[in-house]
């Protein structure tokens, strides 16, 4: 494991090379967050609450999550170029499983995310949008455990959506619906209070709503003790659910793997 | 860890069959959309019933014109590829099976796919590698110092890849499939692109490493300079089939007896009428003529007096044919090895 920790760490240094990158990945998420947050606000029109849902419950969920959707975002062509160039076959050369080794470099890159993106973003805000405290250090820890399970959640819908190019060979549409699909399903852009109630029940069949909701109403100090035992289970579950899916797939991938160019 | 089976094969491949199916695209629009609702498949047996085994330390030529089925019988001995039948065994692994186990003990270079990171240097790469394959920091210091030093690269390690010319590159390549000290390594075209001096560095590498750490090898290649340089042993394959596997020697020795005259006449018309000899154009001017005999029929003596006798001769020289025309003819069907 500390092995796939150092692909993590390796990743995470080698990312501090593009430092212009994160400065202008700040203003895009701070953007987008002033967008919704003054969409809301018209929308709240000075109310104190819709729904028993507070202003600032909204502006904080939509700080989380958007700013976590923003965070999270990676290049999801990059098994379609492996396969597409060849390239692969380097990858199975290394004695590592390949699937642990993408997720551990691409949590690298999302904590540098995070780190650089995300927290300067939260900070901002902080000064000019009514961002509620958390409850409690106890509610942030939970929250923050909570971010990494649903961003493996995030990662393994994206891995079996990739690894589908090992028989369809383009997958650029169906990551193009799927990240469409995940935003609006798991709450990026409409908070989950807000969905109609049959959506809502319908969500919470999917791994949709592990993914920001969750970390969300964490850190509003929403659940009490046996939801936060639930929700992180349903966490794990789809993750290990989810795991297989893309399991399954790759497996059956490799073994009708052609390698292109020579 | 499994025991090895034998002591003396490292690698054991046995009726290895390898089917691609490739689909048609028909062409022009028509035929596009057509293509879409009925698209037609073509297969193509890429290895067909291939049976080899490698001892330990030995080092293997492994040739066929371009499409044979080399590099996809390499992939499937590094186990990146599945095969539809047969068995295979290496250094106690089935390399596709037990694929994550099994690659910590090769190495491999592929001539067309740099395995070093474009934006780094060779040594941050090496880094990476060392993460990846768990090697121990006093390994991997005298590992690095040494190909460092073997394959001179101390002058461009800390470029960034992109900016190293192709033999850097390979050069650095190479080293990067070693690191790891590796029990067996495949070369797939290595010398691929790469000029006389580059070339020369690289094959001085593999046989130095071949003799002082009897490292197995494997080693495909278009080039037959890289095969007499390095290799004893040779296996062709073309379509799928071994047409050839023993010692390079026996290639050469089929042929011991052959010679080639290469005579230019001094005015035409020249007529040669020679039993045992096939009779060529050297060049366009048709004053230079190839004569290939065998020196079981005829002596060169009595060759050349035949030659003196009818016709005035003003430059003449007597070869024995080179390993390039031999294989050639193999690959053309002229010759069939047994």
């Amino acid at each position: 494991m500390t092995r796939y920790l150092s692909f993590a760490g390796i990743k995470f240094r080698s990312k501090m090379a593009y430092r212009f990158d994160y400065v202008l990945g700040i203003l895009n998420t701070l953007l987008s967050f002033v967008v919704y947050w003054s969409i809301y606000k018209a929308l709240y029109n000075g109310a104190s609450e819709v729904d028993g849902v507070t202003f600032s419950m909204v502006t904080t969920s939509f700080l989380i999550s958007l700013g976590l959707s923003a965070a999270f975002h990676k290049n999801e062509m990059f098994l379609q170029d492996k396969i597409k160039q060849g390239t692969i076959a380097n990858e199975l050369l290394k004695p590592v499983n390949f699937k642990l080794r993408m997720l551990f470099e691409d949590m690298g890159e999302g904590a540098f995310h995070v780190v650089f993106n995300f927290l300067p973003t939260v900070i901002i805000a902080c000064f000019f949008a009514p961002i509620q405290a958390p409850s409690g250090a106890r509610d942030v820890l939970l929250c923050l455990v909570s971010v990494i399970l649903g961003y493996v959640v995030l990662w393994e819908i994206s891995f079996i959506v990739q690894s589908w190019s090992f028989t369809l060979f383009s997958v650029w549409g169906l990551i193009t619906i799927k990240n469409v699909m995940v935003n609006i399903l798991a709450g990026a852009y409409i908070p989950m209070w807000f969905m109609p109630d049959w959506l809502r029940s319908a969500i919470r069949f999917t791994p949709f709503d592990s993914i920001y909701f969750t970390p969300v109403q964490l850190y509003l100090g929403e659940l009490g003790g046996k939801e936060i035992v639930f929700h992180f289970a349903r966490q794990l579950f789809w993750i290990t659910a989810l795991w297989a899916v893309g399991e399954y797939f790759w497996r059956s991938g490799i073994k009708k793997l052609v390698i292109q160019g020579g | 860890m499994r025991t090895m089976q034998t002591a003396k094969n490292i690698i054991e491949v046995n009726n290895l069959c390898k089917t691609f199916k490739i689909h048609k695209r028909a062409t022009g629009f028509k035929g596009a959309l057509k293509d879409i609702f009925h698209p037609t498949y073509e297969w193509k047996k890429a290895v067909d019933n291939v049976s080899f085994s490698i001892h330990e330390g030995e080092m293997v030529g492994f040739i066929g014109p371009n499409g044979a089925g080399k590099s996809t019988t390499i992939k499937m001995l590094s186990g990146i590829l599945y095969p539809d039948s047969g068995d295979m065994q290496v250094a106690g692994y089935v390399p596709y099976k037990q694929r994550k186990e099994y690659v910590a003990n090769i190495g491999v270079v592929f001539g067309q796919k740099s395995q070093i990171s474009w934006d780094l240097s060779p040594l941050d790469s090496y880094e990476v590698i060392r993460h990846i394959y768990r090697i121990p920091p006093k390994q991997y210091k005298e590992n690095l110092a040494r190909y460092t030093e073997l394959l001179d690269m101390g002058s461009f390690i800390r470029q960034p890849v992109r900016q190293l010319s192709l033999g850097q590159r390979m050069r650095a390549d190479i080293a990067a499939a070693l690191l790891h000290s590796p029990k067996i390594v495949f070369f797939d075209e290595p010398t691929i692109g790469i000029d006389v001096v580059g070339k020369d560095k690289i094959r001085k590498f593999i046989r130095t490493l071949n003799q002082t750490d009897n490292i197995t090898m494997i080693f495909t290649t278009h080039d037959m300079q890289d095969i007499v340089k390095t290799c004893e042993r040779l296996i062709i394959i073309d379509d799928g089939q071994k047409l050839y596997d023993g010692s390079l020697e026996n290639v050469k020795k089929g042929y011991g007896s052959s010679r080639i005259i290469e005579a230019e006449f001094e005015s035409l018309p020249i007529s040669l009428d020679l039993s045992h000899a096939v009779v060529s154009d050297a060049d366009n001017s048709g004053l230079k003529k190839r004569i290939a005999f065998s020196t079981d029929e005829v002596s060169v003596n009595e060759m050349m007096s035949a030659l003196m006798n009818t016709h005035n001769i003003k430059d003449v020289s007597i070869r024995e044919p080179e390993i390039d025309a031999i294989i050639r003819d193999i690959y053309e069907g002229r010759i069939v090895m047994n």
